[in-house]
């Protein structure tokens, strides 16, 4: 069963013409999937065939529970948007709603490898001296 | 298996729709404000190809307050009237960089070459540069630090901040003085620090500042240096006429000692004159064919919103003739 309408998927696949350089968006779920689980992959499905930049890797997370541990992922469905290197980009949960239009813009920054930031901004952000571990917590309605 | 009814939201993709650099587009404004934004519309209107490159929407009129000299309107509210120009632009289908800086402008044969500081480059056949003016800075010690701490350029955006307190405002002209009466509005205490000789500003504006009373007024002084770690504490200034150092007492500075044109992605490209401004002719038309300028960056004289808009305007339509003339379009 399809999850984008046609229309959406027109746009994004117009949008991901823009993306430079190779994604790969790698995935966790596990073999009995919740509805969620199901519903993410089958709309990672639906993305990354919108364009040949793109690459999906779907990963099993207890069977594969070291590859988990490595992106750091404690829960499913969690989704990892992945270039020449890991920027620590997760999204857990179904990234619906709005959350949509910010996990392509996502994709297109890492597409760029760059997240086109000013440079002030990123004279700034050069300051911050220890990791910072950021969450946005999202309601999908 | 049925899924949630879990929408998948586009909306706001429509706005991120940026330049393309595979794309050579008829016409690349750089800028965003009125000059830009009046360009912008005059060449959707001749269905031009094209896309803008800014840093913001609304330059400099976004640290204005009120505006009672655009045609149509006895006052409008400067953030309004920027509003509406951005409105009126995005109700065109026109992909948008918004924020990063250009850093290198060149032309390789008849296309022009534009590269932004994300490292992008973006290709063109003719360029409005509507970069406008940004204010000048003091360069003396603890500005740049303390920008955003107690160092300040826009009293419209920034006098609500220092309510009750101490602020020297550097410069002796007209926006010196309009920001003096500002602070005074907000019952700060202000001294105003004047680096030439004798006051600039218009006499009605004097008058009005001495008839508030409580602005001190420094002639022939210089900022020396700006002290304070996390917010200013004292601003360090010089008597010119015979070099004794004060320090006084405060908790602001504002610098408003005139504005500089965005000129550095063009500075090796087109000619300036002697204040770093675009050479343009009536047509907008600058020393490089194909590559026009508008607003306040260029050398057309009087400053204001609406010469702005109408030199966009004439701008957009002279690189449509250009490019009719070149058989580009």
């Amino acid at each position: 069963m399809g999850i984008l309408k046609e229309k959406d998927k027109e746009k994004v696949a117009n949008i991901f013409k823009g993306i430079e350089k190779d994604v790969t968006i790698v995935m966790f779920t596990q073999e009995m999937e919740c509805t969620h689980c199901e519903m993410t992959r089958t709309m990672l499905e639906e993305v990354s065939g919108l364009s040949g930049k793109l690459s999906l890797e779907v990963h099993d997370f207890v069977a594969e529970a070291d590859l988990a541990k490595k992106y750091g992922v404690d829960k499913i469905p969690a989704t990892v948007l992945f270039g020449d290197r890991d920027y620590g980009i997760r999204f857990y949960g179904v990234p619906a709603g709005y959350e949509f239009n910010v996990m392509i813009e996502d994709i297109m920054d890492v597409g760029k490898r760059q997240p086109g930031l000013s440079k002030e901004v990123m004279t700034e952000l050069s300051k911050v001296d220890r990791p910072v571990h950021m969450q946005v917590l999202i309601s999908p309605t | 298996m049925d899924f949630p009814e879990f929408s998948f939201d586009t909306s706001l993709l429509e706005e991120a729709k940026e330049p393309e650099p595979e794309v050579t587009y008829d016409l690349l404004i750089l800028g965003g404000g009125p000059a830009a934004m009046s360009a912008a519309v005059y060449a959707a209107r001749k269905m031009m190809n094209l896309a803008i490159i800014t840093k913001d929407f609304g330059g400099q009129v976004r640290e204005t307050s009120e505006i009672e000299n655009w045609l149509g309107f006895q006052s409008i509210n400067a953030k309004d009237l920027a509003d509406r120009f951005e409105e009126h632009v995005k109700g065109f289908d026109i992909a948008v960089s918004l924020g990063p800086s250009i850093t290198e402008i060149n032309k390789e044969a008849d296309t022009f070459k534009v590269r932004t500081d994300g490292d992008r480059v973006f290709s063109s056949r003719t360029l409005i540069l509507a970069t406008g003016k940004r204010h000048r800075p003091l360069n003396v010690p603890g500005e740049k630090e303390l920008v955003g701490r107690g160092v300040a350029y826009c009293a419209t955006c920034d006098a609500p901040f220092f309510k009750g307190k101490k602020v020297v405002v550097a410069g002796g002209g007209n926006s010196a003085f309009t920001t003096a009466v500002d602070l005074s509005k907000v019952e700060a205490e202000v001294a105003l620090v004047n680096f030439i000789k004798g006051w600039q500003a218009d006499e009605a504006l004097q008058e009005r500042v001495k008839q508030i009373g409580k602005v001190s007024l420094l002639d022939y002084h210089q900022v020396v240096r700006i002290e304070g770690k996390d917010g200013v504490t004292a601003v360090v200034v010089k008597n010119r006429e015979n070099d004794k150092e004060d320090k006084l007492d405060a908790n602001g500075l504002f610098v408003e000692i005139g504005l500089l044109p965005n000129n550095e992605p063009v500075k090796n490209v087109v000619e300036l004159n002697e204040h770093g401004e675009v050479i343009v002719d009536c047509s907008c038309k600058t020393s490089v064919e194909g590559l026009f300028g508008a607003g306040d960056v260029t050398t057309v004289p009087h400053k204001q919103i609406v010469i702005a808009a109408g030199e966009g305007a004439k701008a957009a339509l002279s690189a449509y003739d250009y490019l009719i003339k070149k058989s580009l379009i």
